[in-house]
């Protein structure tokens, strides 16, 4: 009997790998039995591309739509972090279309791992938004296309904060004892102490030590008078409950919490805040930069950009989309975070090692500090 | 003995690859730091005096010993009763107590972590009953006793099998002859059950406190990002500071706390058997 309920017990476990195998092995041979592939071949050299971006964030349809249209295999690889993409990319791995964040391009430029873009191939390009056009880390987008933009601010519950309160006092909000137990921190050393320098009026990019001494004596203050509590992603759970009256959130973010829940809106002081972008980009290693480009050209089609902005909820590099978003009868008309707005102050993020270790390591001791 | 010497090889090849090797390269990087270009590196102490000459490490520290003490106290008083009764129990009953406290382990840490979230927010479960009774919502998570009922709830299971298994290893007559002598129930237990389970619960103890105290994912998960034990310490330095000397040197100063902890719970223990024989 026992003999028998073990080879039950095999039979299965066989059978079950057996299926898995013949799954797998199903769902690759169906794609490349697209019947465009031979013109895709002929046109780009190879049909299949490789796609590194963060996760969660791209629409569901974006890629079956384009592998069909082109007839061609887009392999997907999602990353947690531009530093995490950055060692894959170093270990040799080769992609043909990036995502990543504006300081990461400035150091992938640095060290030449990216490839000039042929424009005549993106002709899409003519649809970029004036607020991503040219930003410092690549002034005339010769190496990388805008593919989701946004600010740092503030989320709060309208019910318990008034908006005059918030203009007076800008950053300072969080720092305001009313508030002490009620607010949420953003989990990461670079945009605490972004909120840091600009409350204190200086550059978020600044290496002078007094200046960052006093945004960690401005941190280490509000850790001990505020009871912060420092979170990441969860924060957006956490906002839509209506847990806590203020938190610092990142405006893509801060879209669905508004959506969520009626009672939070978004602001951004005007001392300024950090603005950023994660744009598209070729490294020098690319096996296939002709469906690159193609890609990225896809990817800033009209139609494109408004189902991907839909479905993640930050802003579109798109011009007319912005319009058309933000506009009477707009999906995001009445969305304070969707479209950011935008100060002479805020700047963006610039490639410094050593300044990013210098706040990781002050940054624990902030959040130590009792 | 000596013919079956050959067979621990493999594993003597696994110790050195996995656990001498790691260990000596901690040694090294904690006792070094980066040099400039001319030399990759030169020797220092700098990274230990760096976290024993600043108060804030050093808070740090004692916080996490703290919560790693007040969780082996709670595991021992509601692990020690259990034990007891499950060792009492019948044969087929003891296997299904057995299965009930280990089924949990059976899931992810992280898993199971991640669902004490769910219940204890503010919108949570327990808060939606307590809702019912037009109680709170009391802030349950991101406090220190959400971080302890976490380590309590992931760490009671090897406390109870420590001390369920030294239970049922004891000898019964021996209770039965202290009965005999005239020991009411809690003599019984006291001078004999007691003092022949304290290996169980000192084991018990090792396997609680020690990944209590270097615990890093469910004070991050559970206490927010603003309480901050030793693990995460550790964890920052090696992941987003990038200084591994410096995070070396602190899993060193750990590892040596945790010897002398060892030490000592290794000399209570002798000290108490030898104190029984002389009595």
């Amino acid at each position: 009997m026992k003999a028998l309920k073990r080879m039950a017990a095999i039979v299965m476990i066989v059978a079950i790998c057996a299926s898995c195998a013949a799954c797998s092995g199903n769902s690759g041979s169906g794609n490349s039995g697209n019947q465009g592939g031979q013109t895709a071949k002929e046109k780009y050299g190879s049909t299949t591309m490789k796609l590194f971006i963060p996760g969660e964030y791209m629409s569901d349809d974006l890629v079956p739509d384009f592998e069909k249209e082109f007839g061609v295999k887009v392999i997907i690889e999602y990353f947690d972090s531009n530093e995490m993409m950055y060692t894959k990319l170093a270990a040799g791995d080769s992609y043909d279309v990036l995502v990543p964040s504006d300081y990461m391009i400035e150091r992938l430029l640095k060290e030449n791992q990216l490839q000039k873009l042929d424009k005549s191939l993106i002709p899409n390009m003519a649809n970029l938004a004036e607020e991503v056009k040219g930003l410092d880390y690549d002034k005339s987008n010769e190496y990388s296309v805008p593919y989701f933009w946004g600010t740092v601010g503030i989320v709060y519950n309208q019910n318990k904060v008034s908006e005059d309160d918030l203009k007076a006092k800008g950053w300072d909000i969080m720092k305001d004892t009313r508030y002490k137990g009620r607010i949420y921190m953003y989990d990461s050393e670079r945009d605490s102490f972004m909120i840091a320098f600009k409350q204190l009026g200086y550059s978020c990019n600044t290496d002078n030590e007094d200046e960052i001494n006093a945004a960690y004596e401005w941190l280490v203050d509000l850790n001990k008078t505020m009871d912060p509590i420092y979170v990441t992603d969860e924060v957006l759970d956490y906002m839509i409950g209506g847990s806590k009256d203020l938190a610092i959130v990142y405006s893509g973010d801060a879209v669905t919490i508004l959506d969520e829940n009626e009672d939070m809106s978004y602001f951004t002081p005007d001392s300024g805040t950090n603005i950023w972008c994660d744009a598209m980009v070729i490294p020098a290693n690319a096996e296939n930069p002709k469906l690159a480009h193609e890609f990225i050209n896809y990817v800033l089609r009209d139609e494109v950009c408004t189902d991907n902005t839909l479905a993640v909820g930050y802003a579109s590099p798109n011009a007319n989309v912005l319009a058309e978003m933000t506009g009477e009868d707009g999906d995001y008309a009445e969305n304070v975070a969707y479209l950011p707005r935008t100060y002479e102050k805020d700047e963006i993020f610039h490639d410094n090692e050593k300044l990013r270790k210098k706040l990781s390591e002050l940054w624990i001791k902030v959040k130590a500090a009792n | 003995m000596k013919q079956f010497r050959k067979m621990t090889y493999p594993y003597v090849v696994w110790i050195a690859i996995m656990i001498v090797l790691p260990m000596l390269l901690i040694m090294f990087y904690a006792f070094t730091k980066q040099g400039n270009s001319v030399m990759q590196f030169s020797f220092t102490v700098e990274n230990f005096v760096r976290f024993v000459s600043d108060t804030v490490f050093l808070e740090v520290l004692g916080r996490s010993l703290r919560v790693a003490l007040i969780t082996t106290v709670i595991c021992i008083i509601i692990g020690y009763p259990a034990a007891y009764y499950i060792a009492k129990c019948s044969e087929g009953l003891k296997m299904k107590w057995v299965l009930i406290i280990t089924f949990p382990t059976w899931i992810n840490m992280l898993v199971r972590t991640y669902a004490w979230i769910g219940i204890l927010q503010d919108d949570g479960v327990i808060n939606s009953l307590l809702g019912v009774f037009g109680i709170g919502p009391i802030s349950m998570l991101h406090t220190e006793f959400a971080v302890v009922l976490g380590m309590v709830y992931n760490f009671i299971p090897f406390m109870i099998l420590q001390i369920y298994t030294s239970l049922t290893k004891m000898d019964n007559s021996l209770i039965e002859a202290a009965q005999d002598l005239g020991a009411n129930g809690f003599k019984c237990f006291t001078k004999v059950t007691l003092p022949l389970s304290l290996p169980g619960v000192i084991s018990g103890i090792t396997l609680v406190f020690l990944p209590a105290v270097s615990s890093f994912c469910i004070p991050k998960l559970l206490g927010g990002g603003q309480y901050v034990l030793v693990g995460n310490v550790i964890e920052s330095q090696f992941l987003t500071s990038g200084d591994w000397n410096f995070g070396s040197a602190i899993s060193l100063i750990m590892a040596i706390i945790i010897m002398i902890s060892l030490y000592v719970t290794k000399k209570i223990d002798t000290t108490d058997v030898s104190e029984r024989s002389a009595t």
